[in-house]
């Protein structure tokens, strides 16, 4: 099958600090994919340099056969990628229902809409699916931590995105809310959507993944299914750290 | 509540409903208050309203706070009075005319100040009011320097013609305001001021909706300022000073921002305030500024939150 995203030879240096270096990846549609690594090895900046919020200084992005590595967040959006935020980044004064319009109002989103719907009953779809629904009149400053994260994803899953990008969304959750959004994800993955998932959590991570990439100091080390990673050598080193003997 | 008891017709008719009831108040204001004086102070009213809403339009949505609303007002009100006062244009022409200019001048702050924020986007919007308002009094020759120019031709041959014509284009400018703010246009744009990198994350250009926000709110002010030009028969620097970019700012405060109704209060308020305070001599602005004061301290979101608060408490929506 042919890669609907393919990241080449990307790099970004902020100063001094290479924080990513010859990244390469490839992405087919309907992948569920893991990332992991050390604070600080570059997983967010990867995310930030294919969805536009900072440019590379070299390398290229393809997004379904189009470059897009000098496109603006809203173009990529509108050319099938959306993300969720590492801190959750949304509209706090607006209600849950709003937060989940305004993507609705997309370019994309906008040429997706079957048969002519109202957005805020795609809106409330999103929200039935990720099971905040009964919640949408409610101001988003109002949600508890968890619920807010599953609000990010509805924003982002508005978009109508081909590949959805989620950055660490079991950060702070406790174990309940992970168990919900574990539920939500692995229900959107059933319906075919394509994901990249940034985590810590590695055991909320693996359950639900079906490769991994691993990142250590802006480059990737390795590359394959969760058990591989969990016994490749250079992995434990640098990341998981070494068994007990 | 459901969903659906948020959006739908009924809900627009009684949104419409309290506007309806101010439209109605407008026109009849003149049954009661026909002195020629009172109704030249509604007439400012009005023309502070325009000022005021489309003002709250621009930076009660996308949360920058624009200094430099005079540019707007003094552009068209000298581009009306110099089309007037060389083309011999009525104000039929010079209204709409001057609201384009205002217009390009609101794609041109824009433009300017796409990657500013905070004090930094003030700061720019001050300074292009700043400029005309020097480019009049340096190029006197053409904009009459300190005295501005007279002898533009009348708005109406009456007070009261003055009155109902700045009253129906101020009703017209509200409706279209009020009702833009509540579509998805104003939705947009209240994402942008909320947290503007979410939304450009949800495919949204916010160049794109922050640049025809400032055209909007660029050609109602030019459109009120070329107004009141012709109903003055005279425009001065003062309509291009940052003190009048000041007062609006003030108005949409005290009155409430982000809501386009807000404003109107404030702008009512302040501006019948300053007349009704005369009596109090050299006082007068000592009160006046410290009312302001107080407003913004005890109700820092603007009187009208605590008349809709006061209202829920009174039909048992609020304890």
């Amino acid at each position: 099958m042919e890669a609907i995203l393919e990241i080449k030879e990307l790099s970004k240096a902020f100063g001094g600090l290479e924080a990513l270096l010859n990244f390469d990846m490839e992405v087919r549609q309907g992948d569920l994919i893991g990332m992991i690594g050390p604070n600080g090895a570059g997983k967010t900046t990867v995310f930030n340099l294919i969805t536009g919020f900072i440019k590379p200084d070299s390398g290229d992005v393809w997004l379904k056969g189009e470059k897009t590595t000098y496109l603006k967040p809203f173009q990529i959006v509108n050319r099938g990628m959306s993300r969720t935020f590492q801190l959750v980044d949304l509209f706090k004064e607006m209600t849950v229902l709003e937060n989940v319009m305004v993507p609705c109002f997309s370019h994309r989103a906008k040429q997706r809409r079957h048969n002519g719907k109202k957005p805020w009953k795609v809106a409330i779809e999103f929200l039935e699916e990720i099971g905040l629904a009964d919640r949408f009149n409610e101001l988003a400053k109002n949600l508890p931590f968890g619920e807010l994260r599953l609000l990010d994803i509805a924003r982002a899953m508005a978009t109508e995105p081909d590949i959805l990008l989620l950055d660490e969304p079991f950060s702070g959750l406790d174990v309940e809310d992970a168990a919900v959004l574990s539920q939500a994800i692995q229900r959107m993955h059933k319906k075919g959507q394509t994901m990249i998932i940034i985590e810590h959590r590695l055991g909320d991570l693996l359950k639900l993944v079906e490769s991994v990439v691993v990142i250590v100091f802006g480059q990737k080390i390795a590359e394959g299914t969760p058990e591989e990673i969990m016994n490749n050598e250079k992995v434990v080193n640098a990341y998981l750290g070494q068994r007990r003997q | 509540m459901k969903p659906e008891g948020l959006f739908g017709p009924r809900v627009l008719y009684r949104r419409l409903l309290g506007l309806s009831i101010f439209s109605a108040v407008v026109l009849l204001v003149p049954v009661v208050f026909s002195d020629p004086y009172d109704l030249e102070l509604l007439f400012l009213c009005h023309y502070y309203v325009m000022l005021a809403c489309s003002w709250d339009l621009l930076t009660g949505f996308t949360g920058n706070v624009s200094f430099g609303h005079a540019f707007f007002v003094g552009g068209a009100g000298f581009a009306g009075a110099l089309l007037n006062l060389h083309l011999g244009w009525g104000p039929w022409l010079t209204l709409p005319i001057g609201g384009l200019i205002a217009a390009l001048c609101g794609l041109v702050v824009g433009s300017f100040t796409l990657r500013l924020r905070g004090p930094y986007f003030a700061a720019v919007t001050f300074c292009f009011a700043t400029l005309l308002y020097k480019l009049i009094m340096i190029r006197y020759e053409i904009f009459g320097g300190e005295e501005g120019l007279s002898g533009i031709d009348w708005l109406m041959e009456t007070s009261l013609g003055n009155y109902y014509f700045s009253g129906i284009l101020m009703l017209a400018a509200i409706l279209f305001l009020y009702l833009l703010s509540k579509s998805s246009f104003g939705l947009i744009l209240r994402s942008i001021g909320e947290n503007e990198v979410a939304s450009e994350g949800s495919g949204i250009n916010t160049t794109f909706y922050k640049i025809v926000a400032f055209m909007i709110s660029g050609f109602i002010a030019g459109v009120a300022g070329a107004m009141y030009g012709h109903a003055q028969m005279h425009v001065g620097p003062e309509m291009a000073h940052d003190s009048l970019s000041g007062l609006v700012i003030i108005m949409a405060v005290v009155g409430g921002m982000g809501s386009i109704i807000g404003p109107i209060i404030g702008a009512y308020l302040l501006t019948l305030a300053n007349e009704s305070l005369r009596f109090m001599g050299e006082f007068r602005l000592l009160i006046y500024s410290s009312a302001v004061v107080a407003i913004i301290l005890f109700a820092p979101k603007g009187l009208l939150d605590i008349i809709t608060r006061g209202f829920r408490r009174i039909v048992g929506q609020e304890k």
